[in-house]
């Protein structure tokens, strides 16, 4: 027979609604004040560069708008012509791509350099420094470098094949190797950043259950699955929203090192705006372009927050 | 929300309010000077010109213009911005787009008749330039480039010509003769076929024939359908959707690693006949022959000579001044311009860009005079061809780009791709 303990469930009262007393009102009322005045800065800089650009690209997809001295309303047009606008659809899908491939990519690689850089091992300082000169370095320093490597004649990536005896590759004129060579170049420039954050939180995991699993016999890999991948939710998922618009923003790379050839191979919606608006003085058109980009980063940063929160309920 | 946080919206929104509406005014635009008389206007002149490179040289000859200017309009500033053709564009559209525009815009030919249609060039008729005064004092092949709707919008400064140079040494050692060049596309097919030299696994070593457009196929496509005696544009209408049009860039398929390797470019970006890394090939409009540039030897070794399917042309394109049509000096912009076209200046400005100077008897130009390439494109400036035609030009030729590119490849189909392209013209 056993018999079941119950703790005596206290009796709660219910809260009591006190009114607050003149001195506190005045005090709530200098924080709320204090917290605006801290706020107006950042505020104000979302509202002139953020909040009225994005106002008038919306408004400005409406139209016809091409720099000119008459312009009209024409409804849904843009986004209609843009549909079936063969340019706009081998952007959207190279950008896809890019992204798809560039960020598990570029945040597995990083997950790795930052496991191998919180260990105890020589020269460390050094390797933290290197793996994050890419991202302090200039894009179109970056770019430039990376147009020598890939250079059929002279470059670095083909003389080193060559000494396996393969054929030179034309590396970015190639229809079928320029995209991936770009997303290559994107993934290496993106770690430095990933790297640090990823390194910031695995010093933030807490030791104490490290040790705990580690006394539970825990190895290596279940110690990494069971405490620290799921200590580092958080931060997966600001380093996947931050790549996600990162890689769907992609320009300044492609825009330097194969301009969106050849023919519309390495094309990405940020390069095929810039050009719409002003090589082509669609401004119209490229407003409409993107409202889409802008939606289709909404959708993508959605789906993260889904898988992070399946991953949580996991 | 309390009542905090709606005062400090309500300060905020008033904030973006006025300052977006600060932002849409006029304040940094200077009164119109119009009718004052010259030695009495004050003011900026802003001036977008690409004629100028970034270099000391390059502000030296900008500041002797502007002197020069400063000779009728004492009391006017100019402010220059020295954009690239690449960023042309993007200087022009922000202008517009922050209200505060140029007065005088250097541009290309393909630019010329789209911002005339959009009205951001005003009429050089009023000043007295007419046709017939660009054919009296400069080239009248650039006319058509410089009119839209029957009115100029612009004066020539200095012509980018393009000629086509084969290596004698290379001829002789194929057994073809480099005094009788081939101009046609068919034989020039067969020469650059012969020409080509190729290792043991079959990989080009030399060129037959350097299109000159490792990215960009537009020009030498206009330039090779003009040679078979069709126009890009006729009347304002697409002319390349046709069978001539079709077998123009057919051929340049079948030249594509054929002879040349898709996208080859040498580090210094120059055309490969220069160097012998091609035995023929498209060239700019001057050749550098002194131990800085190719040498004398290279230089010997090359002959000049233009396509010619059935009719001769050189393919021109160029530095064209116009006025902003909301300029608020347009007289003192028009006085600049007559700086700008002063021989002693074009001069400068050929030499800089190793173009040619747009005023009459270039030939005798001391940039003419100064390399045997030069001097050979100066000679043919009246069989000037330029791209362009339609209003819609500047708005369509990177898509044109894409497409050729895409045929060319083989991606698209090149009868499908010409009859899309000239759907897409107005």
């Amino acid at each position: 027979m056993s018999a079941t303990l119950e703790r005596p469930t206290p009796a709660v009262a219910a809260p009591r609604r006190v009114a607050p007393s003149k001195d506190s009102r005045k005090l709530i009322r200098s924080q709320v004040r204090a917290g605006w005045l801290l706020l107006a800065p950042a505020l104000l800089h979302s509202g002139i560069f953020l909040v009225i650009p994005i106002i008038f690209a919306v408004a400005l997809s409406f139209t016809d708008y091409s720099f000119g001295d008459s312009w009209s309303w024409v409804g849904f047009e843009n986004y209609t012509v843009l549909f079936g606008d063969a340019n706009f659809r081998a952007a959207f899908v190279n950008t896809v791509m890019y992204a798809v491939v560039v960020i598990p990519i570029s945040m597995a690689v990083s997950l790795a350099i930052a496991i191998g850089l919180n260990q105890k091992i020589r020269g460390l300082g050094f390797f933290r420094t290197a793996f994050y000169v890419p991202t302090v370095t200039a894009t179109v320093a970056i770019a430039t470098i990376w147009l020598w490597i890939y250079n059929p004649g002279s470059g670095l990536a083909n003389g080193f094949l060559s000494l396996f005896g393969f054929a030179p590759n034309q590396w970015l004129s190639d229809p079928g190797t320029a995209l991936p060579s770009l997303m290559v170049v994107g993934i290496w420039q993106g770690l430095g950043t990933k790297i640090i954050i990823y390194l910031a939180a695995l010093q933030g995991v807490s030791r104490d259950l490290l040790e705990s699993s580690a006394l539970d016999g825990a190895n290596r890999w279940q110690r990494f699955v069971n405490v620290t991948w799921p200590a580092l939710g958080p931060v997966q998922f600001f380093v996947l929203v931050t790549s996600i618009v990162g890689t769907f923003q992609v320009f300044d790379l492609v825009y330097v090192m194969t301009d969106g050839g050849p023919g519309t191979e390495t094309m990405v919606l940020v390069l095929d705006i810039y050009q719409n608006a002003f090589q082509d003085l669609r401004l119209g058109f490229a407003s409409a372009e993107t409202v889409i980009l802008m939606l289709l980063i909404a959708v993508f940063i959605g789906l993260g927050r889904l898988l992070q929160k399946a991953d949580v309920n996991d | 929300m309390r009542r905090g946080a709606r005062s400090g919206v309500v300060v905020l929104a008033a904030v973006l309010v006025g300052l977006a509406a600060g932002s849409c005014g006029n304040g940094v635009i200077d009164k119109s000077t119009d009718g004052v008389p010259p030695a009495e206007a004050t003011g900026t002149l802003r001036v977008l010109i690409p004629s100028f490179p970034a270099s000391n040289k390059g502000r030296e000859e900008f500041d002797k213009v502007v002197a020069d200017f400063k000779k009728t309009y004492p009391k006017m500033k100019v402010e220059p911005d020295f954009a690239t053709y690449g960023n042309l564009n993007e200087k022009i559209s922000t202008s517009i787009a922050a209200g505060i525009p140029y007065d005088v815009m250097v541009t290309g030919v393909g630019w010329v008749q789209t911002f005339a249609s959009k009205r951001l060039f005003a009429d050089l008729g009023p000043y007295g330039v007419t046709p017939e005064v660009i054919r009296d004092k400069s080239i009248g092949a650039m006319v058509p480039a410089a009119m839209y709707e029957d009115k100029l919008y612009a004066y020539p400064i200095v012509a980018d010509a393009r000629a086509v140079a084969l290596r004698a040494s290379a001829f002789k050692e194929a057994g073809l003769d480099p005094d009788k060049p081939p101009k046609s596309m068919a034989e020039l097919k067969v020469a650059a076929e012969k020409l080509t030299k190729r290792d043991a696994n079959g990989t080009i070593t030399r060129t037959g024939f350097d299109l000159a457009a490792p990215l960009s196929f537009r020009q030498t496509y206009t330039t090779l359908l003009a040679s078979t005696g069709t126009p890009l544009y006729l009347d304002g209408q697409p002319n390349y959707s046709n069978a001539k049009g079709v077998e123009t860039l057919e051929w340049i398929k079948s030249m594509i690693n054929n002879v040349q390797v898709y996208g080859q470019r040498n580090a210094a970006q120059q055309p490969l006949v220069y160097t012998g890394e091609a035995a023929m090939g498209i060239t700019g409009g001057a050749v550098d022959c002194s131990d800085k540039g190719i040498g004398q030897a290279n230089c010997d070794d090359l002959r000049f000579f233009r396509f010619d399917s059935g009719k001769e042309v050189q393919f021109v394109g160029g530095d064209l001044a116009s006025i902003g049509s909301r300029a608020r000096h347009k007289d003192a912009a028009w006085a600049f311009i007559q700086s700008l076209i002063k021989p002693s200046s074009v001069d400068a400005i050929a030499k800089l860009n190793k173009k040619i100077p747009a005023y009459k008897d270039a030939a005798d130009s001391p940039q003419a005079k100064s390399n045997p390439l030069s001097k050979f494109v100066a000679s043919g400036l009246e069989l000037a061809i330029y791209e362009g035609g339609s209003a819609n030009w500047l708005e369509m030729r990177g898509n044109f780009d894409t497409q050729l590119t895409q045929a060319v490849l083989g991606q698209k189909d090149p009868a499908k791709t010409l009859a899309n392209l000239s759907g897409q013209s107005r």
